[in-house]
């Protein structure tokens, strides 16, 4: 197997908007410092945003909201699970980084008078700013290119480097000519995504999900292996949003007067239905599916709503509705149930991170997705795109290089790549992949319990072993997908033990359990999981959530 | 029709085999676009990158 070996000051795991972001940012502070870039496959539209975005989902406007309010909302969506200091330290930058988005020339509208349009979008408070941005990744792109960043376009990461309990680098997997590239580093900054494509898609598409598919829980599982902490593994996510095709409309709609109806007509969720209203409706009163109706708007709000969707997000959309006949002047649009998906920026799911986005290894940090920074949308993979960058060159100052031998890693990934191509294997990884999304919906979807759970630990690690040995390798591509499927089987585990560590019901029908169906004062913490003395042994523990913001009194208008 | 639909325009560059962020599109031996993975995101950067508007990617079939 080729291999070959670059250096570079901060490798970025993942090119979408935290790794961007942060790249962007390295350079801002040291046109000197050396950044690569690790992209999956290609990074001009990469990620979970491959074009343009709706919102700013979290910024602290002045005279509408202060960062201690957020935090009030935060606690209340999350139960009180929720390190404080981070999602503190996110908010009260949230103003200055649309400050400098608007600089770079992304869109934010005002009206006459000059304000922003800003939303209500959590429990209490309005935090979500319009943005009518259609070209947020290239304005990025475009950015981190100009500053000279190294892009390492097609290249999966495999494994980390980690030299005597420090993240030295990583092995790369090129995903279209199976090569190896060893990279070595002196601080990592993983910002791949969460795990898009986990339980099975009711649509029977494996890659239609909420986000983008391409991430498997990589960052998640390089982190686990290297070490770190990580969190909210047991917060297994659905969302209610358009149905089959999962694209977001809820608040872009509500928010101009369209209501939300059950299958009798009823209006659901007052003034602002939450996932948890929906849920309520469509599996508990089997009132499904929702609707949205926004015939009864004058024409300029559908106009509104139609240039937001199909100029801003995903312009390919329109044809969606077009081919089922959906004019929303004279026709509901119908929501259901996305598939499951472990998440740190629409979830809690992540790699524990401080204020400086330091994961609890050293040198290895963590943003956007890959991070727990609960629930911290758009907003949070910036804010800590950046601060992964301010500490990442803070951090290595005081690195000359680091000697981590790559030849282990390397052995294994050949040797497993071998074991692959030389079998005779006799299923193919698409198949292979639907058996451990099918396993993992059969065994993790709430409501969970502990005869469950267990048998999806006991399935998985059998799978995990079975993978290399049953699946038909041809291709690299199916080389390429054998690694992604490895990585949602190890989320898959660490999922299955946090849930059955969190002996509660919290989140709604995240983690609902039915054999312990209230929820515990004595939960109110964080479940962290961490590799203890190999990969297959999962530590788990409580831990109190920082509350140094709420503490400090800080609470008020 | 289904999949990423590719008009006479096409002149073989493989723009969009490069830049498609899941790494489903190959070119064919007369250098023509396909969709070779039922994995496509519908993401768009294809047909809005094709330097000579050859192509329109379509909802796949499972999902409109």
């Amino acid at each position: 197997m080729k291999v070959s070996y670059m250096e570079t000051d901060v490798l970025i795991i993942g090119g979408g908007s935290a790794g961007s972001m942060a790249a962007i940012r390295l350079k801002e502070l040291n046109r000197d410092q050396k950044v690569t870039i690790f992209e999956k496959a290609n990074i001009k539209f990469s990620g979970s945003i491959p074009r343009g975005m709706d919102a700013l989902n979290i910024v602290t406007v002045p005279g509408i909201n202060t960062a201690e309010d957020y935090i009030e909302a935060q606690n209340i969506a999350c139960e009180g699970v929720l390190d404080e200091a981070p999602s503190y330290v996110m908010a009260k930058r949230s103003w200055e980084l649309m400050k400098e988005l608007q600089s770079w020339g992304v869109f934010f509208p005002t009206d006459k008078a000059g304000n922003y349009e800003v939303l209500k979008t959590t429990p209490k408070g309005r935090f979500t700013v319009t943005m009518r941005e259609p070209n947020l990744k290239t304005i990025l792109h475009d950015r981190f290119t100009k500053l000279g960043c190294t892009v390492v376009n097609h290249t999966m990461a495999l494994q980390l480097l980690v030299d005597n309990g420090h993240v030295a680098g990583a092995v790369g997997f090129n995903i279209r000519t199976g090569e190896l590239i060893v990279c070595h580093a002196k601080a990592v900054i993983l910002s791949a995504g969460g795990t898009a494509r986990f339980g099975l898609p009711e649509n029977g598409y494996l890659y239609g999900n909420y986000d983008c598919p391409a991430n498997t829980g990589d960052a998640y599982s390089l982190a686990y292996r290297a070490g770190a902490e990580l969190t909210g593994l047991e917060y297994t996510l659905r969302y209610y949003i358009v149905k089959d095709i999962n694209c977001p409309l809820l608040y872009i709609t509500l928010t101009r007067g369209a209501k939300l109806l059950n299958a009798i007509g009823e209006e659901v969720g007052g003034d602002h239905p939450g996932i948890k209203n929906m849920f309520d409706e469509h599996y508990d009163k089997g009132l499904g599916y929702l609707r949205i109706r926004m015939s009864h708007l004058p024409v300029e709000k559908i106009e509104a709503v139609e240039d937001i969707l199909f100029s801003t997000e995903k312009p390919v959309l329109q044809r969606y509705f077009e081919g089922k006949g959906v004019n929303f002047r004279n026709r509901d649009i119908e929501l259901g149930p996305t598939d499951m998906y472990l998440c740190g920026g629409h979830g809690i799911t992540g790699v524990v991170v401080d204020t400086g986005a330091a994961s609890t290894v050293p040198g290895l940090y963590a943003a956007g997705d890959s991070a727990n920074v609960n629930r911290g949308h758009l907003t949070g993979a910036f804010v800590f795109g950046q601060l992964a960058a301010e500490s990442a060159t803070e951090y290595i100052k005081g690195i000359s290089s680091r000697q981590c031998d790559p030849a282990p890693y390397i052995a294994e990934i050949t040797e497993k790549c071998q074991v692959m191509e030389e079998n005779q294997g006799f299923v193919s990884i698409e198949e292979f992949e639907y058996k451990t999304r099918r396993t993992i919906t059969d065994y993790l979807t709430p409501p969970k319990n502990e005869y469950k759970l267990s048998r999806a630990v006991e399935i998985m690690r059998e799978m995990k072993k079975a993978l290399p040995r049953h699946v038909k390798v041809s291709r690299t591509h199916d080389l390429w997908k054998a690694f992604e499927v490895e990585n949602i089987i190890d989320c898959a585990i660490l999922s299955a033990t946090a849930s059955m560590e969190r002996k509660e019901s919290r989140w709604g029908y995240w983690h609902h359990r039915a054999d312990y169906p209230k929820t515990d004062p004595a939960y109110t913490k964080l479940l962290i999981v961490k590799r203890g003395s190999c990969d297959d042994d999962v530590t788990t523990r409580l831990r109190e959530p920082d509350k140094s913001i709420s503490l400090k009194g800080g609470n008020q208008q | 029709m289904y999949g990423l639909e590719v008009n006479s325009n096409c002149f073989g560059c493989g723009i969009c085999e490069e830049i498609c962020p899941m790494d489903c599109i190959r070119t064919d031996a007369e250098e023509k676009p396909y969709l070779a993975f039922d994995e496509c995101w519908y993401c768009g950067a294809c047909e809005k990158e094709c330097p000579a508007g050859a192509l329109k990617i379509q909802i796949p079939f499972l999902i409109c």
